[in-house]
């Protein structure tokens, strides 16, 4: 499985949006660096300079409930935020641009001629997919704990204020980049087609927007408000996780309901399992 | 008895077409063993299932029916693919790879230790002749190069059995004749080959036994000299036949007069009725300076098959 997983990391670097994603990052953190400038006197923020603007010194942060951002201080309370945004920003459009670049991976080793070649040697189907998916996994992962992880360093170390829950996002927004990745593995398997397993994906990502409303769930009449709530219920929610979970888990709050997480990760589980079921059956 | 490297039992594949089109039948049941260290040639026209066959023998394709064996474990196995290599047609490596990137990755998915591939990797470029080219990536390769590399990436890893569709495909006829003589080293150390070819007069000088399929069907199987002989022509070379004695049996070969010899085409079903024709003809007095078999070509045989197969079907169709 070692070279299935290799070849998909060269595959990755080769596509030079993942190495653009890379360049992303670090340019991200490094303006972070030199643009944020504190004052802080004897562990207090005495104020706080972004690209040279005096920033406000009330602690007015909420998250995405209304709360207020939990902080012992207005210096802690200046990081959660800054740190909320960071993650906010991975999850939204961090995610977007990784399901862009990473999404041709399985169609393309599915093509004629490819797929043969791979399906000769002494490796189970299962292993073959789950080679892959493995290494998209492991660079999506290196490009989050390294987006995250030096955004989280650059903070800690010019504020002096650690909050190791901030790292807990880079999990959050691997898994539910993995649940909508599930999406593009499962259509990829079943149509060998990039284009409709992207178009899918964001369609889906769009739906789930919608479904988030809750006033638009109950002035829904019956019986189309059932098949809404059940879609609901049934697909990925992208924005209960991106709005609650992960503000919640950044800022050190008690995570108010695991439920759309894990009802995220059921979906991925499932659409998972049909992908490796439909591959392990599939002629090619 | 040895384990063979092939063996199939009924095996078959059907493909369920959509909207109550009748199903394609890929591969009718076929029973074929391949003995350990021969060169198998398989030939048939477009479409005739040999793709198939090669794509069911290597897990690419499951069977609707039937079973078969590499080296004794089944196909279903992914074990059974632990000693094989093998080129399908069109095959695409990962353009941004270079030659050796490819060996490399490709043999290490076939389980080869690191010291092999280094020095398997070396070697196989060298008999290719991509020595010159190992650090170039392969998106520069021309069609005969990839074709190549296709094969070096089959025979990395070592194996027993080798499956070669069109190995020629794409290479000038030097290139052609060194993938020849590749083939016929690698039989003398013991590999089976496997191979899908067009070009039958390759199979003929590097097979020692061949089936035809068509349309699913296995329509002829044997070595070569055992097809090519076996319209039992002989050429017979001899003073002057009496004309009466001539028969649709016994004809000359126009042009063949040399002195008082000529040579003239002779059809016996059997050793037993040639010998009995021989006879006849010495006691009309002619004298027979020699016999030897005359052997179709492979092609010519090919054609034959096919096109009776075809009639066969046509009367088929008014019989019914």
């Amino acid at each position: 499985m070692t070279g299935l997983l290799l070849l998909t990391l060269r595959e990755l670097r080769a596509r030079k949006i993942i190495l653009g994603l890379f360049g992303v990052a670090t340019l991200v953190w490094i303006v972070l660096a030199l643009a944020l400038r504190l004052d802080v006197i004897e562990g207090s923020l005495a104020g706080a300079r972004l690209f040279g603007e005096e920033m406000s010194g009330d602690s007015d942060l909420t998250d995405a409930n209304g709360q207020p951002v939990l902080g012992n201080s207005l210096l802690e309370t200046f990081v959660f935020g800054a740190e909320m945004f960071a993650a906010g920003a991975a999850y939204w459009v961090g995610i977007l641009l990784a399901l862009f670049a990473t999404g041709g991976l399985i169609s393309s080793m599915l093509e004629s001629g490819q797929v043969d070649l791979l399906l000769a040697k002494p490796l189970s189907r299962a292993k073959i997919l789950a080679g892959r998916l493995l290494g998209v996994a492991a660079v999506m992962l290196s490009l989050l704990t390294y987006l995250l992880g030096m955004v989280w360093l650059v903070m800690s170390v010019k504020t002096g204020v650690w909050n190791p829950q901030f790292l807990l996002a880079i999990g959050a927004v691997f898994a539910m980049f993995m649940v909508l990745y599930s999406l593009i593995t499962l259509t990829s398997v079943l149509t060998g087609s990039t284009p409709l397993s992207l178009i899918l994906t964001f369609g889906l990502l769009f739906a789930t927007l919608i479904l988030a409303i809750g006033p638009l769930r109950e002035q829904i009449t019956q019986p189309g408000r059932s098949i809404v709530v059940a879609l609901y219920n049934v697909l990925p929610k992208f924005v209960d996780v991106g709005a609650y979970i992960v503000p919640q888990l950044v800022s050190g709050q008690a995570v108010a309901a695991w439920s759309p997480l894990v009802s995220s990760l059921a979906f991925g589980i499932l659409a998972y399992s049909g992908s490796f079921w439909l591959f392990n059956r599939k002629d090619f | 008895m040895p384990t063979p490297a092939i063996s199939t039992t009924g095996l078959s594949k059907t493909y369920s077409t959509a909207f109550g089109k009748s199903p394609v039948h890929a591969l009718r049941p076929l029973d074929l063993t391949v003995a350990e260290g021969e060169i198998f040639g398989l030939l048939g026209p477009n479409g005739a299932g040999k793709t198939t066959l090669v794509k069911l023998l290597l897990g690419i394709v499951h069977p609707t029916e039937g079973n078969a064996d590499l080296f004794g474990t089944s196909i279903r196995k992914s074990e059974a693919r632990a000693s094989v290599g093998f080129l399908p047609e069109n095959h695409r490596f990962p353009e941004f790879l270079t030659g050796r990137q490819t060996l490399d990755l490709y043999a290490r998915m076939s389980g080869t230790t690191d010291k092999e591939r280094a020095m398997r990797s070396d070697e196989l470029l060298e008999r290719v002749r991509l020595s010159g080219a190992t650090d170039r990536r392969v998106k520069t390769y021309s069609k005969g190069m990839m074709q190549r590399l296709g094969i070096a990436q089959a025979l990395m890893s070592n194996p027993r059995l080798v499956f070669l569709d069109e190995p020629t495909d794409g290479v000038d006829p030097v290139g052609r004749r060194e993938i020849r003589d590749l083939l016929l080293e690698l039989k003398g150390e013991g590999v089976t080959l496997f191979l899908n070819s067009h070009l039958l007069s390759e199979i003929e000088r590097v097979c020692t036994r061949v089936a035809i399929l068509k349309e699913g069907r296995m329509v002829r199987e044997g070595t070569v000299e055992e097809l090519t002989a076996e319209d039992r022509v002989w050429r017979l070379r001899c003073t002057a036949i009496p004309a009466n004695t001539l028969t649709e049996h016994v004809f000359p070969i126009e042009g063949s007069q040399n002195g008082a010899l000529a040579d003239y085409r002779m059809l016996a079903v059997d050793r037993t009725a040639l010998n009995a024709s021989l006879d006849h003809l010495r006691s009309m007095g002619v004298e027979i300076e020699a016999v030897e078999p005359l052997r179709q070509s492979l092609e010519d045989l090919f054609i034959d098959v096919v096109g009776e197969s075809e009639k066969e079907e046509v009367s088929d169709g008014k019989s019914n």
